[in-house]
This record gives structure tokens, C-alpha cells and sequence, in this order.
């Protein structure tokens, strides 16, 4: 293998990075539905011939860790150039069934170079309810249609049984074949600029640069872990329960540095659930992922190289690690950011300068619908205060960072109208460095319709860090009653659902404290 | 020079300054005076010796309103809103600024929570739900009234379509408050979605003043001089009276950029070239525009400082790195370029200022782009051996001889500015190889061939003004408002008679606000259920939906006629055409070479000819390797390219077959 010099392995780092990011704005131009092209609800990356992720584009940190499954799935497969791949099936590559996979191979002279991936969030596949984010499911088949690793193009042409099976399927079949077909066509950009990356810089320096860009994550994440003292602390956290049962489901996770290595290890982990809040393994990967990349420098590219470091133990049987055909919708949304929080939890105490304060730890998911239309919504809480400054209000803190649906736009779409939308002021944890304030929106229906509700931190607020006092919890309401944390509804014309999200932790001994 | 239009464009180090008229050009640089742009101004009209009483127009465009935005140095703000919503502006879109970075927050709101008021009052789509509370109203005015500010910004749900309750807030605010500024969401961006809508009308509040005790300051200095009243750049490319930019103060924060877009847009045009790519690269930013057919884009989605603002502006990309920006070597032994920018303050290594890190300057100057011993503003001079001395440091760190780190800080460099060109081109569906790349500012030149070499792109043009490129633009600039009229309905909805009515309306605005203005009829559409517009061309109702379709299709790349399309606004574009002159370059005096050096081009020393650009006219040739000096830039004419100057004094480079 040929090494690079620093320039040129900058130059391509760089224009890798770029065809990541085109194959992003081909997609994000391209699909139709606006919870891609909005809400940005997807990710781009390009991988090497051996499985190995060379760039991304990532809008979504729960898309982080599950793109490479996906890879290797198809490569049993002997992808042929020409070939376009379907895959969301939680057991053989995907996260939840409504983030569809593309992989495409790369081919440069009729040779497979690498893959090009995209994952995208579609709003409908089928399933017990529209929106496929049911909140009561309790086996996978009630959640949309499962597509194992299948050729969706082949040797360049639609295969068109495929393509009609899975979109009669569908609630919003048009929808979905646009958005499917701006995922090729944002895989075929890569290929094209790989090709003209090629031809203007040799095949031999590129595919060296696939190394090379891989080894350099590698050492700077290395680097960064052999900065952490070494040894091994644990930490552990609960979801609020299932769905079908309130008990606390514990979560536990040990982290163990060892040089320039890590291991997160979540053995003690509660078993898997009957409700739908149980994590594939590729969910679980992601967000540890993201707990690690808190941690690092902020300007290390995201490649396989950047996790190289990393081993992650997960019992299978587990929440998070769950076996075939458990429900799995909500693990995506809700446990993940779970998981994170417990893996930064134990961080904290390898360096506690450099992780915040718990944030609101859930998205406040919200689906309110009746014949004819549905709404979806996640709802930004507090952010946790850190060591250099006070935690943001009222935004999303952990695996999503989706915008809101405007009120005005909400009003003239459906029939509801919402009452109030405002920080919660004082609702972030007391400290040093005071947590950020969470959210309260009220939304009245004005006419029949049903909820769900998938939320969590309604009874353990998230923690303050090094003295810092907790975010207040988030609360659920109907017409001013309680709801517990996960719930479904039925609502009738006036009724008032009101949503309070948690406040985020606040950082270090407030000055009151400390002189008492 | 009689019968002259002077354009005076204030930069962050120049202000610079071009007289037009009869054919001729007169260009000034002065300093910028940062405390009062208005002086600089008032010295560049003087260095121009232009006579003030021949004078038919003074243009001038300023940063005035961004660089408040930017310092958070505006007026003390308060905002008036609907009871339930009053933090709308702080929770934005509810998106975090970075993924990973959790400690990071948005840019603070123009108006803190304790200057947030709400009032009892509720409309809805269909109109009043519930009506404005005559007692909490009294409540608010007393509590803006102690809470000493010195703007307002009233910004009511859904008074898009319903402004009568804003309106009844404004009137008792100007009533009992006459000193302070208040500024109605339904006035400034009569458009839906609040988030946007609030950030628009408060950054006007908060900008109006100080634009207002600036332009008034200016106003006041020109008259005294016996020049005409200054017409003020707005962000939207077009120009307008003080008294209208006071009334439009967040339509001046790209009054800057906006001259030099609508100056490339200009020179590019007289060539003959009207699809092209800006590539303005300066000391510690670059700017790149798209100009189709002869026309600088609008978006309206611009962020400046982090605050939205939702008006036409001209659509230009700006990346931090410019010929300041430092070269390091990273923790993982790769060569990097920026973004932090050594300034002109200590500058370059080669300033000899105490700037010891190499920047992009320092690495065209080791490779003979420059000229060592080159004097910048009569004040500073190129020193090669102190940027030899920074780059061998650096080399050391990375294991590379000093040569081969300043060829890869080009390199580096280049490739972010490539980058930002495929960001303005590919993602709006536009084809780089479909256009030519028109490079100014004081480092285009000398880095546009290697960049269209990387697109793809054929044609380099390096304008003779390019360096006073946005004070030329000001000269030409039409003056111009902006109408907006929100017209929710689905399009087979749409009355014709009501449609025509609305525009009517407007231009009947219009027509008062400016003398025999023209108009261009707007609409912005979008499928039904879709969150984003599409701007088209709108005469009549009838060929919307078409022409929505096809523009979707070219931004998007699909177009789906079976669903069903709605409109949302309709926009009115009034302008007041200025007459805009030819140049006219003089024929070659002769002897244009003025010397020869060493120059390296891709590892090879090569001795290639020097041209002063100005010894060269109408239809002198140029053959790369070569290096043309311009009077404030360099260009680069790399192997394999040739050209000359064309009629109107732009240098015109093909690259030739291979």
C-alpha cells in the first residue's frame, strides 16, 4: 500500500467528504416527501470495497452506527455493478423498518471499488398504523413491511416485482417511489464522481486514499483515548417503562479504557421487552457511537476508522441487543438516546470536563391522527449545562436534531390548533451552570381523532453533573390529567393534550450551595 | 467627467470608489473608517476628484447593518406577541447547531426573555379567534414603556393574512411611545411560518435606528458637499432612497456583497458571457454567486449571524477562508487549511508584522504567483524569505520540504473553494461546465484557473475592475422595491379577477413609492402539503402552474404533474431602470510584458513572462504558464490556457484541448 503525503491526503479527505456531501444534496433535492427534504431525516456515505465506511454525510446521529450491517449484508450477496439494493429488516442490517437502505456497489472499470449508501426516514411503510411509528406494537410484523437484503435495480433496470410488492404495502405508494428514486440517484453521483476522481488522480492513489483517510481517524480517535486516564467505571440509567408495563427497565453499561482502546460493555442490561422499545444491535452501536464523537475533537471525519477503537459487548436477548421478531419502532427514537445518556454518564467520570450535564434524554414523540391525516412531532426539551456554559433551551439534545412544524403552517394542515408553545423558564437543573429550560405545548383537537404518546424522563429527571441539581421532569396531559410516559388515546373534539418536556441538568455547585 | 453615476462601496480595509460615465471610468481607494463609514465615503468622492455638481447619481453600499447583526450592537429591542408564543424566537426551529458539540447554543436572540411581552389576542387561519384584549394591550405599552428600548417589533400569529390586531398594537405603541421605532411582522414579511416571520421583523427593529442615525449622518454630509442624495444598496441587488432603507433596515444586511454580484453580473453581461460563477476571494473570506442569464439570484433563505431573514437577497455563498487563512499541520499529521485567518493584522508571514504561521498569501508568494518585494496600499511590502522561513517551519512539523507545502496549501485551499463553487452550482441543479468562472477580489485571479480546471469549466474571466468590482456595481444598480402579497389557495382556486386586483394593488405602491417604475410580476408556488416555494414568473395566472412544474424540475430535477399545486405569495418586483454605459478598453499601448520570473507550476520550476495589466488593451494576447498583474490582484494563467483582452477590458481565458 502506497502511502500518501499529508497534502494529498487532505485534498482527498477532502473532495471524499464531498462526494459524501453531494450524494446528501442529490437526496435532499431529489425526494419528494418533506420529512426528508425538510427534517432532513437521512444520511449519505460512501464505504470501500472491504465493508469499511471511507465518508459521511450525516444529518441524524442514530443513522451513525448502522450503515456498515447494511454493507455487509449485500456483500453475501454478490453485488454486481448495476445493482441497487433494499434493506430496513432491524435483524439483518437496518434500525427501525421506516429507515430504508440503499446500497449500491461502486465500479470503476467493471471492478466493485466501494458502496455507495444512503438511509432515509420515509413517513409511511405499512403497518398497523399511518406513520408507521405505532406506539403499541408488540411484534415486528405490526410495524410496516420488512425488507430483507433485496436487488431493487439490477444490471442498471427497476426490478419491477420487487418494487410493486413493496409498494402495495405502503399507505402513500407515490411518495415512497420518489423518495426511493432519489436515493439512487444520489447513489449513481457517486459512482460518477469517484469515477472523475479517479481519472483526474490515478486508481492507485484513490483507493489509497480510502485507506488512508480510515487510518487517520483511527489515530486521532486513538489519540483522543489515550488522553482518558485509564480504567473502568460504570454507570446506569432506566427507561420508564414499555408500554405495557410503568416498572423502570435499567439499562447498565462499564466502560473500560485501556490505552488507546475502549470497550463499552452493557452486560446487566435489562432482557427484552414486549413493548416496542427494544434496540437492534446497529441502534445501540449509534449511540455509543455518539457518545463517543461528544467526547472527541469536533473536526475527525466520521469513517470506520473513528469507531476502530472501539469494542461494544452487548448481550443478545437484551434490550439492546434484541432478538428476532421483538417490536423495535421505538428503540430507534426513545431508547437511544437512553443509551447514550448511560455511556456518557460513564464518560463523565474519565473526563468530566468534557461531557455535559444529562440532557431531556427523550424526543417527546407525539402522533396525533384520524382518517385521512396524521401528524407527527418530536419535541425539543433542556439541554444540560456543561463545564464552559449554561445548557440550550428548548432544543433536541441527543440521537435526533429535527426542525419543528411551524404553528402556522400546523393550523392550516390539520384540524387542531395549538394553545401554547413556550419555555418552561426555571425548569433547567440549578448549578454553576444552570440546565436548559424544557418545553410546554398545548394542542387542542377540534375534532375526534387519536393519540399516542412515546416519551420518557416523566419520573427520573435528567441528572445534574459535579454537583449540579436535576432538570425537572417532563409531564403528560390530557384536558389537565395525567398520562403515564407511553400511552395511546382517544380524543374528542376539545380535548387539550398538553406536553411538558424535561429541563436538562444543571453543572456544578450552584453559589448558593456552596456557602451554605 | 460629466453626467458621471459614482457607485462607493465600503469594505472592511477599502473604501473604494467608481465614477461612470461617457464611456469612462474613474476608480479611488481609500480607508475604510470604520467608526463612521460615512467619512470614508465623503474621501473616496474627494480622492476621485470627480466635480459633485455633474453628478447624476451617488450609489453606495455599506456594512453597516450587518456588521450590527454581527457585533450584537443594535438598539435595545423589545417584542410584542401573542399570549402563549412568547418565545418563538429563542426556540427557533428546535434544531441544535451541531451534532456533537453539546455545550454549543445558538447565537443568542435579538430580544432576551425579559423584553418579550405578549398580548391577550388569538387569530387563526380563517381570521379573529379570539380578540385583542384592549387591558393587557394597556398592560404591554406601559411595560415597553419602562423597559427603556428604543425599538419594538409586533409580531402576532398569523397576522400574515390577518394584521388587523398588529396593526391596533402598533397604533397605541406609536401613540403613547412617538420616539421609539416599531416595526409590524404583517408590514416587513407579510408571509406565513412565525419563526421566520419574528426574526425578520425583529432584526429590522432592532437595525433600524442605527441604519437611520448612519444613512441621516450621510445624507446630511452630502448635501453639505452638493452631491445628490445617496441611494442605499439594498441586499436584494437593487438600490433605493434613504427614507425607503430606513423604512426597510433588514433589507440592507448584504447591501455589501449584493454591489459585487450585481458589478460581475454587469461586466460578465457586456462580454457576452451571462451564465457564470463569481469567485471573489479576498484577505479572510471568499464569496461565490450563480448569475443566470445575465441575472444575480435572490433567495430568500438567507442566515445572517444566525438570525433568518426572510426578504430577497442576492444569493452568494461565503466560505471563511481566504489568502489569510493559515495553513497548520493537524494532530493526525495531515496538512490543513483554516479557518483561522492570520487577517491584515499581523497578516501573513511575508507581511513581516509578526505573523510566524503560513497562510495561502505567503505560499502563492514562495511559488512566484507574487512578486517578492510587492507593496500592498503603499504601506506593506512582500517579504519571500520570511514566507520560505514559515512554510520550512511547517514542513518540519509534516516532513515535507518548503515547496511542497506551499503547493499543497494551494492545493488545501482549492479544494474548499471547490467545494463552495459545487455548492452553489450542483445543488441548485445547475452544471458547473455550463457556465464561466468570473474571478475578482484581491486572490481570485490567481487561483480561478487551477478551480475550473477541478469543475470542469472551460472559461476564466478576470474583469479589469475586478477590484473595485462592487463599487462599479453600485453605479449600475437599478432602483428597486419589493412587494409581497400572500395569496393562500390552492391554484385551481385561484380567482382571476382577485389575482389581478392584488397585483394592482401593488403596483399601485409602487407607482407612489417610485417615478415610472417597471414592473415584474412574481408567484411563489409549491405542490400541495410541500414546505418550501418555488419562485416564477407570473403575468398571468394561466401559465403558473407550467412554469412551476419546469422550475421544479431544473432546481429539483422531477417535476409531478399530477399533483396537485398550490400558490402562497405573490411577489411584485418594481424597479426604476439607470442607463448603463459600455466600457471601453483602449488598444494595447505596447510593451505590455514588464518582466519575467520563476513561477512553479504543479513541481515545476518554469521562467514565465510578467504583463502589466496595464500596458495591455483590447486584443492583447496572453499564453499560460504567464502571470498578469492586475492593478490590485494577480492572475495566474496556468499551462495549457491562453487568452486576451476583450472590448470591454476582461481577460477572456480558454483552456485548450489536451
Amino acid at each position: 500500500m502506497s502511502r500518501l503525503d499529508p497534502v494529498t491526503l487532505s485534498v482527498l479527505a477532502s473532495a471524499l467528504a464531498g462526494v459524501a456531501e453531494e450524494m446528501g444534496a442529490v437526496l435532499i433535492r431529489g425526494s419528494y416527501s418533506s420529512n426528508i427534504k425538510e427534517r432532513r431525516d437521512c444520511s449519505t456515505a460512501l464505504f470501500d470495497a472491504k465493508g469499511r465506511m471511507v465518508a459521511q454525510a450525516e444529518h441524524i446521529p442514530v443513522h451513525l452506527g448502522a450503515m456498515p450491517e447494511a454493507v455487509a449484508a449485500i456483500m453475501d450477496r454478490d453485488a454486481a455493478p448495476g445493482d441497487v439494493f433494499a434493506i430496513n429488516d432491524p435483524y439483518s442490517g437496518g434500525t427501525h423498518l421506516p429507515d430504508i437502505t440503499l446500497v449500491s456497489p461502486v465500479a470503476y472499470g467493471g471492478e466493485v471499488i466501494g458502496y455507495a449508501v444512503t438511509r432515509a426516514h420515509h413517513s409511511d411503510v405499512g403497518g398497523m398504523r399511518p406513520g408507521s411509528m405505532p406506539s403499541d406494537s408488540r411484534e415486528i410484523y405490526q410495524e410496516g413491511i420488512i425488507i430483507p437484503p433485496v436487488r431493487l435495480v439490477r444490471d442498471g433496470e427497476y426490478v419491477a416485482d420487487v418494487m410493486d410488492l413493496l409498494l402495495a404495502n405502503v399507505r402513500t405508494p407515490d411518495l415512497r417511489r420518489g423518495d426511493l428514486r432519489a436515493q439512487i440517484a444520489a447513489n449513481n453521483i457517486a459512482e460518477e464522481r469517484v469515477g472523475e476522481l479517479i481519472e483526474r488522480r490515478g486508481r492507485e492513489t484513490v483507493l489509497a486514499a480510502f485507506d488512508e483517510v480510515i487510518s487517520y481517524a483511527e489515530k486521532r480517535t486513538r489519540e483522543a483515548i489515550r488522553d482518558l486516564p485509564d480504567g473502568e467505571h460504570s454507570a446506569e440509567d432506566c427507561m420508564e417503562g414499555d408500554g405495557t408495563t410503568d416498572e423502570d427497565i435499567p439499562i447498565k453499561v462499564t466502560v473500560t479504557v485501556d490505552g488507546d482502546s475502549m470497550r463499552i460493555d452493557f452486560t446487566g442490561t435489562a432482557e427484552q421487552v414486549r413493548g416496542n422499545i427494544n434496540c437492534p444491535l446497529p441502534v445501540t452501536r449509534s449511540a455509543s457511537y455518539f457518545a463517543l464523537r461528544v467526547l472527541l475533537p469536533k473536526d475527525i471525519l466520521a469513517n470506520a476508522g473513528t469507531y476502530a477503537p472501539l469494542t461494544i459487548e452487548a448481550p443478545a436477548g437484551t434490550l439492546v441487543n434484541a432478538t428476532y421478531p421483538s417490536a423495535v419502532v421505538a428503540g430507534n427514537v426513545e431508547t437511544s438516546n437512553r443509551i447514550a445518556d448511560t455511556v456518557l454518564a460513564a464518560l463523565a467520570s474519565f473526563a468530566p470536563e468534557s461531557v455535559p450535564a444529562q440532557g431531556q434524554g427523550t424526543m417527546n414523540n407525539t402522533v396525533i391522527g384520524s382518517r385521512g391525516w396524521t401528524y407527527y412531532e418530536t419535541i425539543g426539551g433542556g439541554q444540560g449545562a456543561s463545564y464552559s456554559g449554561p445548557g440550550p433551551s428548548g432544543v433536541h439534545v441527543g440521537m435526533s436534531n429535527t426542525l419543528n412544524t411551524p404553528t402556522e403552517a400546523f393550523e392550516m394542515e390539520y384540524p387542531m390548533r395549538v394553545e401554547r408553545y413556550e419555555l418552561i423558564y426555571g425548569s433547567g437543573g440549578e448549578g454553576a451552570q444552570r440546565g436548559g429550560d424544557g418545553i410546554v405545548r398545548s394542542v387542542k383537537v377540534l375534532e375526534g381523532a387519536s393519540l399516542s404518546l412515546l416519551t420518557d424522563r416523566r419520573r427520573h429527571g435528567p441528572r445534574g453533573a459535579e454537583g449540579g441539581e436535576p432538570g425537572r421532569v417532563g409531564r403528560n396531559l390530557l384536558n389537565g390529567e395525567e398520562l403515564p410516559p407511553k400511552v395511546s388515546r382517544d380524543l374528542d373534539e376539545g380535548d387539550v393534550v398538553t406536553v411538558e418536556t424535561p429541563g436538562g441538568g444543571g453543572y456544578g455547585e450552584s453559589a448558593h450551595d456552596q456557602s451554605s | 467627467m460629466n453626467e458621471a453615476r459614482l457607485g462607493v462601496d465600503v469594505g472592511g480595509t477599502f473604501t473604494d470608489l467608481v465614477a461612470l460615465g461617457g464611456g469612462g471610468l474613474i476608480t479611488a481607494k481609500v480607508p475604510s473608517t470604520p467608526r463612521d463609514q460615512s467619512e470614508g465615503v465623503m474621501n473616496a468622492v474627494e480622492a476621485s476628484e470627480v466635480e459633485a455638481s455633474s453628478l447624476l447619481a451617488l450609489a453606495h453600499g455599506m456594512t453597516v447593518a450587518t456588521n450590527a447583526l454581527l457585533e450584537r450592537r443594535g438598539a435595545r429591542t423589545a417584542l410584542v406577541t401573542t399570549q402563549g408564543f412568547r418565545d418563538v424566537l429563542e426556540i427557533a426551529r428546535q434544531n441544535r447547531p451541531s451534532l456533537y458539540d453539546l455545550a454549543m447554543d445558538r447565537p443568542p436572540p435579538l430580544v432576551p426573555r425579559d423584553l418579550r411581552f405578549t398580548v391577550e389576542e388569538r387569530s387563526g387561519p380563517d381570521g379573529e379567534i379570539e380578540p385583542l384584549d384592549e387591558a393587557s394591550l394597556e398592560e404591554v405599552v406601559s411595560a415597553v414603556r419602562e423597559a427603556g428600548v428604543d425599538a419594538v417589533a409586533v409580531c402576532l400569529l398569523f397576522a400574515f393574512a390577518h394584521p388587523e390586531h398588529e396593526r391596533r398594537v402598533g397604533e397605541a405603541l406609536r401613540e403613547a411611545l412617538p420616539e421609539v421605532h416599531v416595526s409590524l411582522s404583517s408590514e416587513v414579511l407579510p408571509e406565513f411560518r412565525e419563526y421566520e416571520r419574528f426574526s425578520t421583523t425583529v432584526a429590522d427593529a432592532y437595525l433600524a435606528p442605527k441604519l437611520a442615525a448612519y444613512l441621516e449622518n450621510l445624507a446630511g454630509k452630502a448635501e453639505e458637499a452638493g452631491l445628490p442624495s445617496p441611494l442605499i444598496m439594498q441586499s436584494s441587488g437593487g438600490v433605493t432612497g434613504i427614507d425607503d432603507a430606513i423604512a426597510d433596515a433588514a433589507g440592507c444586511v448584504l447591501s455589501g456583497p449584493a454591489g459585487g454580484v450585481v458589478g460581475a453580473a454587469y461586466v460578465g453581461s457586456l462580454g457576452g458571457y451571462k451564465d457564470l460563477l463569481t469567485f471573489d476571494m479576498g484577505g479572510t473570506s471568499t464569496d461565490v454567486a450563480p448569475i443566470i442569464s445575465g441575472e444575480a439570484q435572490t433567495t430568500t433563505e438567507t442566515v445572517i449571524a444566525g438570525v433568518p431573514i426572510k426578504l430577497p437577497m442576492v444569493d452568494v455563498h461565503t466560505v471563511s477562508a481566504g489568502g489569510g487563512s493559515i495553513a497548520w499541520a493537524d494532530a493526525g499529521g495531515a496538512l490543513r487549511v483554516g479557518p483561522h485567518s492570520a487577517g491584515a493584522d499581523p497578516g501573513p508571514a511575508a507581511y513581516g508584522a509578526g505573523g510566524e504561521e503560513p497562510t495561502v498569501t505567503d505560499a502563492n508568494l514562495f511559488l512566484g504567483y507574487l512578486a517578492d518585494g510587492t507593496e500592498l496600499g503603499g504601506q506593506v511590502v512582500l517579504r519571500r524569505e520570511l514566507s520560505e522561513k514559515a512554510l520550512t517551519a511547517l514542513g518540519e512539523k509534516l516532513g515535507l520540504e518548503a515547496e511542497d507545502v506551499a503547493l499543497g496549501v494551494v492545493r488545501v485551499a482549492n479544494a474548499e473553494m471547490t467545494r463552495a463553487l459545487r455548492i452553489i452550482s450542483v445543488e441548485r441543479g445547475l452544471d458547473p461546465r455550463d457556465f464561466a468562472l468570473l474571478a475578482f477580489g484581491g486572490a481570485g485571479g490567481m487561483h480561478a484557473c487551477a478551480l475550473a480546471e477541478e469543475l470542469g469549466m472551460r472559461t476564466v474571466l478576470v474583469p479589469r475592475a475586478g477590484g473595485v468590482l462592487s463599487a462599479l456595481g453600485l453605479a449600475i444598480s437599478d432602483i428597486r422595491r419589493d412587494y409581497v402579497s400572500p395569496y393562500l389557495s390552492p391554484m385551481d382556486g385561484v380567482d382571476a379577477e382577485e389575482f389581478e386586483k392584488r397585483f394592482a394593488e401593488m403596483e399601485s405602491t409602487a407607482a407612489q413609492d417610485l417615478t415610472d417604475p417597471e414592473h415584474t410580476r412574481r408567484a411563489d408556488l409549491r405542490y400541495r402539503g410541500q414546505s418550501f416555494e418555488l419562485t416564477v414568473d407570473a403575468d398571468t395566472p394561466g401559465k403558473l402552474e407550467d412554469r412551476f412544474h419546469a422550475a421544479h424540475e431544473q432546481r429539483y430535477g422531477y417535476s409531478m404533474e399530477d399533483e396537485a399545486v398550490e400558490l402562497v405569495n405573490l411577489r411584485l418586483i418594481s424597479t426604476v431602470p439607470v442607463e448603463k454605459p459600455d466600457l471601453e478598453e483602449p488598444e494595447a499601448s505596447g510593451g505590455a510584458e514588464s518582466g519575467r520570473r520563476e513561477a512553479n507550476f504543479d513541481g515545476e520550476w518554469i521562467e514565465v513572462p510578467v504583463l502589466d495589466r496595464e500596458k495591455t488593451g483590447q486584443g492583447s494576447e496572453v499564453a499560460g504558464p504567464a502571470i498578469v498583474e492586475f492593478r490590485e490582484s494577480t492572475c495566474v494563467v496556468r499551462p495549457g490556457w491562453s487568452g486576451k483582452v476583450d472590448a470591454v477590458g476582461t481577460l477572456v481565458l480558454e483552456k485548450g484541448d489536451e
